[in-house]
């Protein structure tokens, strides 16, 4: 009898961790889930975003005003937020990982920047040639387009070099701006 | 509350918990064990190809898919309807055959025959499970052909195609084992001090009847024939360096012992009177004839399951079932094919460059799946175009560079079928691994949802238009690839 209590009571809060754990979860994921927005400040100025669409496989180049910070590379941070802002948006015609963010960018002599991405970004995206290789690219055009010095980008994830984005797109090689812009000419 | 059972003390109740939390951890672990997967493969030799399908174990008994096992033999469509299991199958150019499964049940039914399955049928994660011992004669019904299990071997032959070999050792000098086979054979050879083993993963070599043999010979002693893990061994025992020859098209191997190395020339010796009858293995080989071979690779694979199509399609299926169609199609093409993976196995990104430039392709064509977009992306890589040298050395990373402007042609011409047969398409660069590392004309394939129902990607009728295209694509643009000497 007792044992049967003690077998009652163990499943009970066995039951109850569990639904604690799933709602620490759910809570989690909300908030990762909000767009991340830009940090800066005075005035807002333009900034040009290469916009992809999962509905026809195109990019589309739009203008959109931010304020952005003064630092070159907190700049482009700041820049690639914002794409990364748009397509969090439910609105978006391109999905990528909830709670993906850029943690940092650093930029090197030789015109290239790192980009560094948080896990989100890689771990939570869809996976697809295509669709890796529209938020590969909207991000190099997206780049290069607000900072032209940035002619090659390099991604990592969370600080580290990863294979694929989700299994496809190439995160281990150098991107080069002037050959993704033959990919976004036919993706226009 | 506690306090008021008749449990005297603290430390009785600790360990009546602690026994208490041991059995759930135990039933956690048993319920774990019960449908954990083993790595087991059965190799399912048939006319049209040799592949292999996952054994599941469930409580000790052996179970296979049943869509796994017919997928590449003809069209196949499957579906649970609640506890029943439809499957519809369509041989190439034969009629539709069906049979129904019950869910948790051991009824069963074949062309409308009832059928009693040695243990339940079962449905997970939508996909139909027969107890692997059910398999010959569910097939047998299916095809009207003989079907042999060897179930021990995790082997299974379809029709009667099994290859039988018979030994004859040659007494000359040196002694010589000539092994003959009814059909061409290609196995691996591995050669280790005191035997020489031949290895058939994909030829269906079985028994003739006498697995051991003893020679009376100093140099071959005996050879021995054992199949088990889904392929066939023969071991030949020696107690000298021996070698290999394939003679009769593949049909005939010879061993025979190595020839001595040769002595250092004297200073001042005639010149050497030529031999008589040269050794077997110094005969020089004629030379390969250029083939036009297609390598397919289905993308992702056992651990790496590729895109979630829906809650329970995964890209690694959907692109393993349309890869074999175009395997098929192209065979009727008159195109030499050779998947990368037939079975739902793991093969790193790597590998599957370095198996692919092996086998020195006419065309290399990888496939993927996605549920976003529609229709079918065709790619070639993204990459600048270098000058390099096709048959220098080629530089891994950016190997394919030497070879865009033929990848490009292939695309073309797969675009082309796509578009004859008004398929949406796309043509693309895409920067896909391992397509960088490919020394060979390569493209890749992502097949999309036809329309707004993404489980239509895995509808026969959708598949078989596309793998249609991309084999007449494919055959268009042979005579603008190079074949390439073996």
């Amino acid at each position: 009898m007792m044992f049967a209590v003690l077998a009652l009571v163990a499943i009970g809060l066995g039951i109850y961790a569990l639904h604690l754990k799933q709602k620490v979860a759910r809570e989690a994921q909300s908030a990762q889930a909000e767009p991340v927005t830009p940090a800066g400040n005075g005035p807002p100025e333009p900034v040009t975003l290469y916009l992809a669409s999962d509905l026809d496989g195109t990019l589309g180049k739009t203008q959109v005003n931010v304020v952005l910070p003064n630092e070159r590379s907190e700049r482009d941070r700041a820049v690639l937020r914002t794409l990364l802002t748009e397509y969090l948006k439910p609105s978006s015609t391109h999905t990528i990982g909830a709670g993906s963010d850029i943690r940092q960018v650093y930029l090197m002599d030789d015109n290239t920047a790192i980009v560094d991405t948080n896990a989100e970004f890689a771990d939570a995206h869809p996976s697809g040639v295509l669709a890796e290789e529209l938020t590969v690219a909207s991000m190099v055009m997206t780049l290069n387009a607000n900072d032209n010095k940035v002619t090659r980008v390099k991604f990592l994830v969370n600080g580290a070099e990863r294979e694929t984005l989700a299994g496809h797109a190439d995160l281990e090689r150098f991107y080069e701006a002037g050959n993704i812009g033959a990919v976004v000419r036919d993706l226009q | 509350m506690i306090s008021t059972f008749p449990v005297a003390n603290r430390r009785s109740r600790l360990w009546l918990g602690l026994v208490l939390l041991l059995a759930i951890a135990a039933m956690l672990v048993r319920h774990k064990t019960v449908f954990a997967q083993t790595p087991d493969q059965l190799t399912i030799y048939s006319p049209q190809t040799t592949y292999s399908v996952g054994i599941l174990n469930l409580q000790g008994k052996l179970y296979v898919g049943i869509v796994d096992v017919l997928e590449p033999l003809g069209s196949i469509e499957a579906r649970p309807d609640g506890k029943k299991y439809k499957v519809k199958f369509t041989p190439p150019g034969g009629h539709a055959v069906e049979a129904q499964f019950n869910d948790g049940k051991e009824k069963a039914k074949v062309l409308g025959e009832n059928l009693k399955l040695p243990s339940n049928f079962f449905i997970q994660n939508g996909r139909g499970y027969v107890p692997l011992s059910s398999v010959p004669e569910i097939l047998t019904r299916l095809f009207a052909k003989p079907v042999q299990l060897h179930a021990a071997a995790r082997r299974m032959f379809i029709g009667d195609i099994t290859m039988r070999f018979s030994l004859a050792l040659d007494n000359s000098k040196p002694p010589k084992l000539i092994v003959s086979f009814s059909a061409p054979v290609n196995p691996t050879i591995a050669t280790e001090p005191g035997r020489v083993r031949f290895t058939f993963h994909r030829e269906p070599v079985v028994s003739n009847g006498q697995d051991t043999y003893t020679f009376n010979d100093s140099t071959i002693t005996g050879a021995t024939f054992s199949e088990r893990d889904g392929l066939a061994e023969l071991d030949v025992a020696t107690t000298a360096p021996e070698q290999t020859n394939f003679a009769d098209g593949g049909k005939t191997i010879i061993i025979a012992a190595a020839p001595p190395p040769p002595p250092p020339p004297p200073a001042a010796t005639p010149a050497p009177q030529p031999q008589a009858q040269a050794p077997v293995a110094t005969q020089p080989k004629p030379p390969a004839q250029p083939r036009f071979l297609v390598i397919i690779d289905p993308a992702h694979g056992g651990t790496d399951t590729g895109a979630k199509i829906t809650s329970s399609l995964l890209e690694k299926d959907v692109v393993l079932a349309l890869a074999r169609r175009v395997q098929r199609d192209l065979y009727n093409q008159g195109i030499a094919s050779y998947m990368l993976r037939n079975s739902d196995v793991t093969i790193s990104l790597d590998q599957r460059a370095i198996s692919t430039n092996a086998a020195r392709p006419a065309l290399y064509i990888a496939v993927h799946a996605a549920n976003t977009g529609r229709g079918v992306h065709v790619f070639t890589s993204l990459l600048p175009a270098e000058n390099l040298q096709r048959n220098g050395f080629l530089p891994w990373d950016t190997a394919q560079a030497a070879f865009l402007d033929l990848s490009g042609v292939a695309a073309g011409s797969v675009a082309a079928e796509l578009e004859n047969r008004k398929l949406p398409n796309m043509t693309l660069l895409a920067p896909l691994r391992p397509m960088n590392n490919i020394a060979a004309p390569a493209i890749a394939i992502e097949i999309a949802p036809p329309d707004e129902k993404v489980e239509n990607i895995a509808s026969a009728e959708y598949q078989e238009q596309v793998a249609q295209a991309i084999a007449a694509g494919i055959a268009a643009v042979r005579g603008k690839l190079p074949e390439v000497r073996p």
